[in-house]
């Protein structure tokens, strides 16, 4: 076990390592460097000035010589400076991450809420009503790509309805601190996560409600029943024990889905996050923060894959012989 | 009833061919028998009819010419959709973007579902060490965050084109695949008829793509129906947030993110709306036809 | 000359275990055989499962990798022939799988099955391949309008004949039969043996018989020998090893062969307790103290035991 989570522990390493190279190297293929930001339409500056410079910052030095010097830093937490913003990356994301965070943690939360229900719903009661809509809506959920569903939501229950506010994440008048602000804020999070949430529920309800009906025709289960255990402790003793548990398991895939969406629904709905930062830093040129933040973003991938490895291989002993 | 003997070879093949029905048949026996898949089919075929035929109805000049008297002009006879900022029609950038969306798609589809098939069976043919190197390599690139590598690649490539979007975005579509191919080439290669073509002096190549493939087959097409779908869905995403198809070249994801100012999405509904719910329809419509092809190849699960 | 002889072949696999994947032992399928085969003879390896006679048959073929040891085919050893110099000889060695449901491709016709080696090895016009697929197709005694059908048209004996038909369109020296029958209803099993027999005299053919079951390989085999845990046991035959089965092992595998007579259940019994005595007396004799079992040494002509 231990010897598992160590070795899965360790192939993370490279992951990382490959990465992070892959992003510099993207970063040292995008037009500019730290210093055209800087300078940029500066007349006082000379050609010969900015060759000195560059000699000072490394700039000429053999690449795998700056990467090593750019991990050093990033590591620590230095991606530079934002030449749009004027401030240190770390600065700016500072900003942004508590906002990401708490979408894509409610997000998670309400997708669980939503879907382990309806799946074990759904696999307990095949073909019934109930399954009959949790089976349409699961495949609305799979077909419609994210932003259009985001875009429809919010122009139904934004404009239509007027429901609920959209744009930023609280409203601006409002002082820090004080319950409606709290209530404002909630309010902003709503359409976000709920567009996530509802079509993100699509892998959990289709993998609970196979997994429920491939375990009802198990032995162990027909033992259970023959034994004379009620049909609802059957499920809760028996059948649920087993299914639920991988769910843990799709966590790594669900923080790959939620960066992807985080990028759509927070730019649609102009939420101050990581996504709609990276989507208005890409369209500046400020590759600073570009690069930092899909470093980031891969990371927290990688991290969230090696996480998920490990608790399936807790919850499913068969994994860890490989 | 007397046994006749036929000895005639057409004859012959014909019969056999009625007892063997191809996968195509089944798909379409499948399909024709679930009638929610039916009306998929007849709806998606409309849509791709209207849409490559338009330049045949709808003035193709008139596309591109900018009329300044003629703009945001709400849904009339004259514009079924009525028309955009820059006074143009918007039922015929529609059409246009449904052509482009569907035709880019499809592109991407065949591009990675190739890319992957070969992957996948090399993988899961040769096994051992070279399926281990090669898993490590896609394990890497599956946990890399692609809609965010994409846009830095759209950004970053020189001379962008449609073609280059394409490549991207295929090169970033066929982990899935390759996974897929590769487990299920695996399993296939313990069966003694792969090992029957080796002892036969049949070059390994020509096992993998026909001995092997041919018992993939229905898997891949699975496959490719249902990623199709996707794949247009990240087409007009990346479109609408401007990272796609370059501008010249409208898509589906072009009419809706002109839905980025509250005035737009509230009082010009019919720009962007349009655009969203035929993605929506030919999305579903999509899944719904992938769904009959997959029971199509899994004997258990038909229908019909 | 011997048409295969085969000289201390070993067939390792590494265990891998601890933190870095490391080989920590090794599974030794096969560990040192040596037999040969004459022309047109059958030859059988016999033992229980696991012992190592599939992967022997494997080896010979090319399906399997060798660890060390020679497999002089007429003369040349195949173990250190390259893949493309090798594929010369896959004329010469053909197989017969054990389970025919698998061992045909359910996306063929018969027709593409059996020409498939056809079209690797010859360059014919597709009349003539017709032609040579239709005699083949007589031969192994499938009706002509077969050759259209799709393999799961047919039943397991017909899908066996169509694997034979397969085997015998390149005209082999020597084939493999892996477990050919085992997989077949006992009632088509001596159709399909005797049908073999039969091919053998026609073609001319040596077979390298791999079974299980004594009562099979008495049917079928001229000589034979006797696998256990990848060493031979016991080599000899037919009527040696059934007569006058010499290691102890051999001789719980005869005794433990069913007998029909009620008679001689009795009589059967109290050889079994017999021999399960002499186990527990003589072990020491047939095992090494690792309970490895010795080299053969030959005890006449043609039959040799694994004793000290």
């Amino acid at each position: 076990m231990l010897q598992f989570i160590l070795r899965r522990t360790l192939i993370m390493i490279p992951q990382i390592i490959l990465v992070s190279i892959i992003v510099f190297l993207l970063a040292k293929a995008m037009p500019g460097d730290a210093l055209t930001g800087a300078f940029q339409g500066n007349p006082d500056v000379s050609q010969e000035q900015i060759q000195k410079i560059r000699e000072k910052l490394g700039l000429n030095d053999p690449w795998y010589q700056q990467y090593g010097r750019w991990l050093g830093n990033a590591v620590q937490g230095d991606f530079g400076q934002s030449y749009v913003h004027k401030q240190p990356v770390t600065h700016l994301l500072a900003g942004k991450v508590e906002n990401t965070l708490l979408l894509s943690f409610f997000t998670l939360v309400v997708t669980y809420i939503i879907a382990i229900p309806l799946g074990i719903i759904s696999g307990r009661w095949t073909d019934t009503w109930a399954d009959k809509i949790i089976v349409t809506y699961n495949y609305f959920a799979f077909a419609t790509p994210v932003f259009v569903f985001a875009l429809l939501m919010m122009y139904l229950f934004s404009f239509v309805l007027g429901w609920l506010p959209y744009g930023s994440s609280v409203d601006i008048k409002l002082e820090e601190g004080t319950w409606d602000y709290f209530v404002s804020r909630a309010k902003h999070l709503v359409l976000p996560v709920l567009s996530g949430a509802l079509i993100a529920t699509y892998s959990t309800i289709q993998y609970l409600r196979n997994d429920i009906i491939d375990q009802k025709l198990k032995d162990y289960v027909k033992t259970a029943r023959a034994k004379g255990v009620p049909e609802g402790k059957v499920y809760i003793r028996h059948i649920l024990r087993n299914s639920l548990l991988p769910i843990a398991a799709f966590l790594g895939m669900e923080i790959t889905l939620m960066i992807t969406g985080s990028i759509f629904i927070e730019s649609i709905f102009s939420y101050p996050g990581l996504g709609f930062l990276f989507i208005q830093s890409i369209s500046t040129r400020d590759y600073s923060v570009v690069t930092a933040l899909v470093l980031i973003s891969s990371t927290a991938v990688i991290i969230g894959t090696m996480l998920s490895d490990i608790i399936l291989s807790i919850v499913d002993p068969r994994i860890r012989i490989e | 009833m007397k046994d006749t003997v036929i000895v005639d070879e057409k004859q012959l093949i014909a019969k056999e061919k009625a007892n063997n029905p191809s996968l195509l048949r089944t798909i379409w026996r499948e399909i024709t028998h679930d009638k929610m898949a039916l009306g998929s089919l007849i709806i998606l075929i409309i849509i791709l009819l209207s849409a490559y035929l338009s330049p045949l109805y709808i003035d193709q000049e008139a596309q591109h010419r900018v009329n300044f008297l003629n703009v945001w002009k709400a849904p009339s006879a004259e514009h079924w959709l009525g028309t955009d900022d820059g006074g143009r029609d918007v039922f015929g950038q529609l059409m246009l973007g449904t052509r482009n969306s569907f035709t880019i798609g499809f592109m991407v589809t065949l591009i990675a579902g190739l890319l992957g098939l070969t992957y996948g069976l090399i993988a899961g043919f040769y096994g051992g060490k070279i399926d281990n190197i090669m898993m490590r390599i896609l394990d890497f690139l599956m946990v890399l965050p692609s809609t965010m590598f994409i846009i830095v690649f759209v950004v970053i490539v020189p001379n962008y084109t449609v073609v280059t979007f394409v490549l991207i975005m295929s090169a970033f579509a066929w982990f899935g695949k390759a996974r897929l191919i590769r487990s299920r080439a695996l399993q296939e290669r313990e069966l003694d008829y792969i090992n029957a073509s080796r002892t036969l002096g049949t070059p390994s190549l020509k096992i993998m793509f026909f001995e092997m493939f041919p018992n993939l087959s229905s898997l891949v097409i699975v496959n490719m129906t249902l990623t199709l779908a996707g794949n247009i869905g990240v087409e007009t995403g990346l479109t609408f947030l401007g990272f796609g198809l370059p501008s010249g070249t409208p898509s589906l994801g072009t009419l809706i993110s002109f839905a980025r100012t509250p005035d737009i999405v509230q009082n010009k509904w019919w720009v962007w709306l349009p655009a969203a719910l035929l993605i929506l329809v030919m999305m579903l419509c999509i899944n719904y036809i992938g769904q009959a092809v997959k029971r199509a190849s899994d004997a258990r699960q038909r229908l019909a | 000359m011997s048409l295969l002889k085969v000289n201390d072949l070993k067939i390792h696999y590494p265990i891998r275990g601890g933190f870095f994947r490391r080989v920590v032992d090794h599974v030794k399928a096969v560990d040192g055989i040596s037999f040969e085969l004459q022309p047109g003879e059958t030859y059988g390896l016999v033992g229980e499962s696991g012992c190592g006679k599939t992967t022997s048959g494997r080896a010979i073929i090319g399906l399997n990798n060798v660890t060390s040891g020679e497999l002089l085919f007429e003369g040349k050893d195949l173990a250190k022939m390259g893949r493309m110099e090798r594929r010369k000889h896959t004329k010469d060695i053909q197989m017969i799988f054990q389970d025919p449901y698998s061992s045909l491709n359910v996306r063929k016709n018969v027709l593409n099955i059996i020409a498939e080696p056809l079209r690797n090895f010859e360059r014919l016009s597709p009349k003539e391949e017709l032609l040579r697929v239709q005699e083949l197709v007589a031969r192994v005694g499938l009706s002509p309008e077969s050759i259209y059908k799709y393999p799961h048209q047919f039943s397991g004996g017909q899908r066996q004949r169509i694997g034979i038909a397969r085997a015998l369109a390149l005209k082999p020296k020597l084939i493999i039969a892996d477990e050919p029958v085992s997989a077949l209803d006992v009632s088509v099993q001596a159709q399909v043996l005797n049908f073999m027999q039969e091919i053998q005299e026609d073609f001319g053919l040596t077979y390298l018989f791999i079974s299980h079951d004594l009562g099979i390989i008495q049917h079928m085999c001229d000589r034979i020998g006797i696998m256990y845990r990848g060493r031979f046991v016991e080599e000899g035959t037919a009527s040696e090893i059934y007569n006058n089965p010499q290691h102890l092992y051999t001789k719980r595998l005869i005794a433990a062969i069913p007998e029909l007579d009620p008679e001689k259940r009795f009589e059967k019994m109290h050889l079994r307790q017999s021999i399960n005595q002499e186990y527990q007396n003589d072990y020491n004799n047939y095992f090494d103290k690792d309970g490895r079992m010795y080299d053969l040494k030959r005890i006449s002509e043609s039959h040799s035991v694994a004793m000290q």
